[in-house]
């Protein structure tokens, strides 16, 4: 289970997480919803162990571990995974090899046997039907010449064979056109399970049509002012977020 | 000796005499310093190994040093001596040891051993290598003739002293050869391999070259390639840096007839202490040629890499396509790199582009790899191999990019398995 309490965080000084409390079960799908510069992507950067975050207050804990004390390969080992916002560009690291060196380094820490290389690429062919990859795209460079889409695809891609228990997905739906949308969201719904937790960092209520959250959050100026079930979402939707700051302003001052 | 031989050599002596050797006031020479080289050979610094009837090495020795699975004919040279009993020449391809040709075919040894004092590339120590070269390959391959197997030269040095080596090169109109020129070693003592590769391309002639320097760790290593190339002709080169102490390797292409290309790639991947240059010149002196250069640099530690790309192009070269980038990578804080493109263009009808680039690891793409479960140690060492091996894709013999990107990834610290990136 994660567990989130009164999470502060900075960046260059500056506090973008101003108290976040939040707990995610396995089996759960979170949405965390909220305007620009609210502190979503630092949220997610948080969890994943990016350099330049400095948690100032509050802790993070995985499964009953202190997850900001591990380093981000230890997340990983861990079941933690980041699926970026913006992935980057690694031309001349071939994309299976680092999945493959990633599983095995995942198996070596939980003390089992590293995946033979049969076993290995018939788990990757199998995963990659999962997101319509084209099996090209296996060979190539880590996401080298990838349009915008393919990208986000290979994030979801990489997710199924690394097999996560806990999946935070920054902003996935940003750049898809619908049918990408569509693919990448039937994707993380067949990996939707008892023991998995989903936390979705969206701006927008779209990717929520195709991927339906058990709870919604909505985050902004660094803190959860709102948490409602998936209405919630189709609220802000058609609201917008300027009512749920005004709510929770008249609740502080009530 | 032919007097004729001895006279040149006589000459070339007292070119070097006079001129010395290069300092580093010499604006060429400036990062590269040979007096270090001085204090560890001596005063007499060029002074040859002493071959004894004893073999260096045996047989097994030999295999180690292999470039295991490549098909090729050899030459071999111990301590710059020609070794026939383990060479393997082609047949219908005039091959002649420098030794013998100094011997007996002064025309020869004289066209290769002629010392230009006017080149823009002279120095003392192209005079010393004419003075003093004892042997290497006169290959003349005949006009039309396409080389069946790449030919591959290999140098194995251990002895003390120093190993003065010219090769020539001759490719006839329309002839195709791949030769690799491999330096390696053994042995704890400091020594000197001097080696000078001249290379005259005919009209349509087509050369790969694979200069491979990966001599010991106390082993001092200058290096010149020179080439010029007819209409048409193709040379592409691989120059790759890894061992020695000290290296240093003069690169110059003469584009002497219309439509000539050359491709120059390099690497040099270094560390501790080491010592590696690359001085390429291009000179563009007919029209519509066309190069393209592509070095690279992997320095670690206290290690000091140092790229210098010349290009001219002349006033009648026109429509000239030039092309040079060169990107180095700085893994530590005390590693050092001198990159400096030079450009000098005389006409108006031309294309040229450079970049030159000093960098670390990006620290996105360290990030991405870690999320992934890669170690730092393991994600540091994909990404650094992964910047080199960008030089080395090119390589076009399979047994020589494996046996290259072993060695390159040897240097790397990294986890056991992970040499299965390779496979």
């Amino acid at each position: 289970m994660l567990k989130i309490e009164n999470l502060h965080a900075a960046v260059d000084g500056k506090e973008i997480l101003k108290g976040i409390n939040l707990e995610v079960r396995p089996g759960e799908v979170h949405a965390i919803m909220g305007p620009n510069g609210s502190g979503k992507s630092t949220l997610s950067n948080v969890i994943a162990g990016r350099d330049g975050y400095t948690v100032t207050k509050g802790g993070i804990s995985w499964n009953g571990n202190d997850l900001l004390a591990m380093a981000p390969e230890e997340r990983a080992w861990a079941g933690v995974f980041l699926a970026f916002q913006y992935p980057v560009e690694i031309p001349g690291v071939n994309n299976v090899y680092l999945l493959k060196a990633g599983v095995n380094a995942k198996r070596k820490a939980q003390g089992l046997p590293e995946l033979d290389a049969m076993d290995f690429m018939q788990l990757v062919r199998e995963k990659a039907k999962l997101v319509e990859l084209d099996p090209a795209f296996l060979s190539r460079g880590v996401n080298e010449g990838f349009s915008g889409g393919e990208k986000k695809r290979n994030e979801i891609f990489q997710m199924a064979v690394l097999d996560p228990k806990l999946a935070i997905l920054d902003e996935t739906d940003s750049g898809l056109d619908i049918d990408a949308l569509r693919v990448v969201a039937s994707g993380v719904n067949k990996l939707r399970n008892a023991e998995r937790s989903i936390v979705m960092v969206t701006h927008y209520q779209r990717l929520l049509d195709y991927i339906e959250p058990d709870v919604v959050h909505v985050l902004a100026d660094g803190k959860i002012l709102k948490t409602g079930d998936k209405h919630l979402a189709l609220e802000l939707e058609k609201r917008g977020y300027d009512w749920v700051r005004a709510e929770a302003a008249g609740g502080a001052t009530a | 000796m032919t007097s004729a031989v001895q006279s040149l050599r006589d000459a070339a002596w007292q070119m070097y005499e006079q001129a010395g050797l290069p300092t580093l006031r010499s604006e060429d020479w400036k990062y590269t310093d040979l007096a270090k080289m001085k204090a560890a050979l001596g005063e007499e610094w060029w002074k040859p190994a002493e071959i004894d009837s004893a073999s260096l090495i045996d047989l097994a020795e030999m295999e180690r040093l292999a470039i295991p699975t490549l098909d090729a004919y050899r030459l071999l040279f111990v301590d710059g001596r020609f070794h026939e009993s383990l060479s393997h020449k082609p047949a219908g391809i005039e091959i002649l040891p420098l030794a013998e040709a100094i011997r007996e075919n002064a025309d020869l040894a004289g066209e290769l051993l002629r010392v230009d004092e006017t080149s823009p590339t002279y120095t003392g120590l192209v005079a010393a290598n004419s003075a003093l070269a004892a042997d290497g390959a006169c290959v003349r391959i005949k006009a039309g003739i396409v080389l069946d197997k790449p030919l591959l030269i290999q140098h194995v040095a251990g002895r003390p002293g120093a190993a003065h080596i010219c090769h020539g090169l001759w490719l006839g109109e329309r002839s195709e050869a791949h030769v690799i020129e491999h330096y390696c070693g053994v042995g704890e003592t400091a020594r000197l391999t001097h080696a000078v590769t001249r290379v005259y391309l005919e009209a349509a002639a087509v050369l790969r070259h694979d200069r491979l320097q990966m001599e010991q760790p106390h082993h001092y290593h200058l290096g010149r390639l020179e080439v010029t190339q007819q209409r048409d002709s193709s040379f592409e080169s691989h120059s790759i840096a890894l061992g020695a102490a000290l290296s240093r390797v003069d690169l110059s292409v003469l584009l002497a007839g219309q439509g000539a290309s050359c491709r120059l790639n390099g690497l040099y991947l270094i560390g501790g202490r080491q010592h590696a240059d690359h001085h390429t010149r291009i000179e563009h002196a007919a029209p519509y040629c066309t190069s393209r250069e592509h070095y690279r640099g992997v320095i670690d530690e206290r290690a000091h890499g140092v790229f210098n790309g010349k290009v001219i192009v002349n006033k009648g070269a026109i429509k000239t396509d030039s092309a040079q980038s060169n990107a180095n990578l700085l893994l530590s804080k005390f590693a050092e790199v001198d990159a400096k493109p030079e450009l000098t263009i005389d006409n108006d009808d031309v294309k040229a582009a450079h970049g030159c680039t000093v960098g670390q690891l990006d620290k996105r793409q360290l990030f991405y790899l870690k999320s992934r479960g890669l170690s730092e140690v393991d994600a540091r060492q994909v990404l650094t191999f992964a910047f080199a091996d960008e030089v080395l894709a090119s390589l076009k013999l399979p047994a020589v990019r494996r046996f290259v990107e072993r060695a390159a990834f040897a240097r790397l610290p990294h986890s056991d398995g992970l040499e299965e990136m390779l496979a």
